[in-house]
């Protein structure tokens, strides 16, 4: 238990170092993000002003789905080009620590974007109060996240195994991701109409703790098979 | 079809006695679904809401709609079995039953829509099951994208069986979902304690399960025939091709 939890961190240090070395993940997802914003400001406001408020929720976690579907690809990538993987798998390592330590690096560079990005968006979007409502957000940011990089990268692992690697990604991820997107963006939605607690978000967070709890479960079960040797 | 079977199966395989199993199951089939539908339409009483007369196809849609879940299901096990036997077997019952239950959806979509025209008015209401069941289609056809990418036999069966089970998973948790939000238009035909029907209506609804269910068997039994004689099919390519 103690070698696991060394060989994980040690793992996950790997990830961050690396990225930190060239940044070129962090950087394309957030300017990605920023530009889905601009997009989605533009899309919707094509016939003169609406009420945006009313569309922030879901678009926030749409602009955050694909900007992890970057990352996502790219977290594997690298590993496969480089017979990084191939070193990986020969290291007295359970496979089971690798998912685990690839789930949490790809949960930090997720969050450092959301950490960025969504000042930005409120900025862009938001006129409601949401800093009364901060925690709620966070919480709610948090579980979401979690839920995204379980699935993501147990898919990713699966897609960059394929021969078309990144276009079969979005094809598996995004409906296996919808009831977590309806969960989050109407808990989203109620705190930036300024509507919610903690406790009236409490029906959306169980949903999303139980879809995290389930993909954990049958990630855990099935990496083994997902990684092949 | 039947004689091609035979051929290239040749004396070793059962391929008589299959053929006759597989044709008594058609025939079971196509009599309890002739018979579950006639009984619908003049023996059970037309609806006494709104729907009316537009609620027969409740008939062919629903037990549609349970035969697609339970084909779903049988992926789902035939995963979990491939995944801790290695079985080529349990791969092809698992396609097959994809390959049916993406079918038996796609015929769900069309009478809930049809339905859905005449009770609602509209052809596509984002409601709960309909839902469900777009969202369960896109994801089990890119389980046949997934095995387009992946060459190697062994490597493809399980990363199919593991997508099967996941997106098993996913399906009931998509309809509960789509339940959090509001506003529904399906109705609650049978509630816990009541079964909210007749027994006219009951018969002739069980009736048209059994046929459906047993449809299904039958051309499960087929598609996995079929799925062999690809895989021998691709088989003699390769040694042709050497």
């Amino acid at each position: 238990m103690r070698l696991g939890l060394r060989q994980y961190r040690a793992m996950v240090r790997k990830d961050i170092i690396a990225e930190l070395r060239t940044k070129e993940m962090v950087v394309s997802m957030f300017l990605f993000v920023v530009l889905a914003m601009i997009v989605f400001h533009y899309a919707f406001t094509a016939r003169g002003s609406v009420r945006m408020s009313l569309l922030t929720g879901g678009m926030l976690w749409v602009v955050f789905l694909f900007g992890a579907l970057l990352g996502l690809n790219r977290s594997f990538v690298h590993e496969k080009d480089e017979g990084c993987l191939d070193g990986l798998l020969l290291c007295p390592v359970d496979r089971v620590t690798i998912f685990l330590s690839k789930m949490t690096a790809n949960l930090v560079f997720l969050a450092l974007i959301q950490l960025l990005a969504v000042p930005v968006f409120l900025l862009f979007f938001s006129t409601a109060d949401v800093v009364a409502h901060l925690p709620a957000l966070i919480v709610l940011v948090i579980v979401a996240d979690l839920g995204i990089v379980t699935l993501g990268t147990l898919l990713a692992t699966i897609s960059m195994n394929t021969r078309s690697r990144d276009l079969l990604l979005p094809i598996l991820f995004l409906p296996l991701i919808i009831p977590l997107l309806i969960a989050v963006a109407s808990g989203t939605a109620k705190v930036f109409n300024g509507e919610a607690g903690l406790a009236s978000l409490l029906g959306v967070l169980v949903f999303l703790v139980v879809y995290d709890a389930v993909f954990l479960v049958l990630a855990y079960g099935t990496y083994d098979f997902a990684i092949g040797e | 079809m039947e004689s091609a079977t035979s051929a290239v199966a040749g004396a070793s395989r059962p391929g008589i006695m299959r053929i006759g199993v597989t044709t008594a199951v058609f025939a079971a089939a196509g009599a309890l679904l002739a018979i579950g539908l006639l009984l619908a339409f003049w023996w059970a009483p037309t609806d006494a809401s709104a729907m009316g007369f537009s609620q027969k196809i409740f008939y062919y849609h629903a037990p549609i709609a349970e035969t697609a879940l339970l084909s779903f299901g049988i992926a789902f096990v035939a995963g979990i079995l491939y995944l801790r036997r290695q079985d080529a077997r349990y791969d092809r019952l698992g396609v097959a039953a994809v390959r049916l239950g993406l079918l038996f959806s796609g015929l769900v979509m069309a009478t809930g829509m049809i339905w859905g025209k005449a009770a609602w008015g509209v052809f596509w209401a984002w409601e709960p099951r309909l839902t469900t069941f777009l969202i369960a289609c896109l994801l089990y056809a890119g389980y046949f994208v997934l095995r387009g990418t992946v060459e190697e036999e062994s490597r493809r069966a399980t990363y199919s069986a593991l997508f099967a089970i996941i997106a098993f998973v996913d399906v009931p948790i998509t309809f509960f979902a789509t339940r959090l939000l509001p506003e529904g238009l399906h109705p609650v035909v049978i509630r816990p304690g009541s079964s909210g029907m007749d027994h006219r209506d009951f018969i002739a609804f069980m009736l048209s399960m059994a046929g459906m269910t047993l449809l299904l068997v039958g051309m499960l039994r087929i598609e996995i025939g079929i799925e062999a004689l690809r895989e021998e099919l691709q088989y003699l390519k390769n040694r042709l091709g050497r």
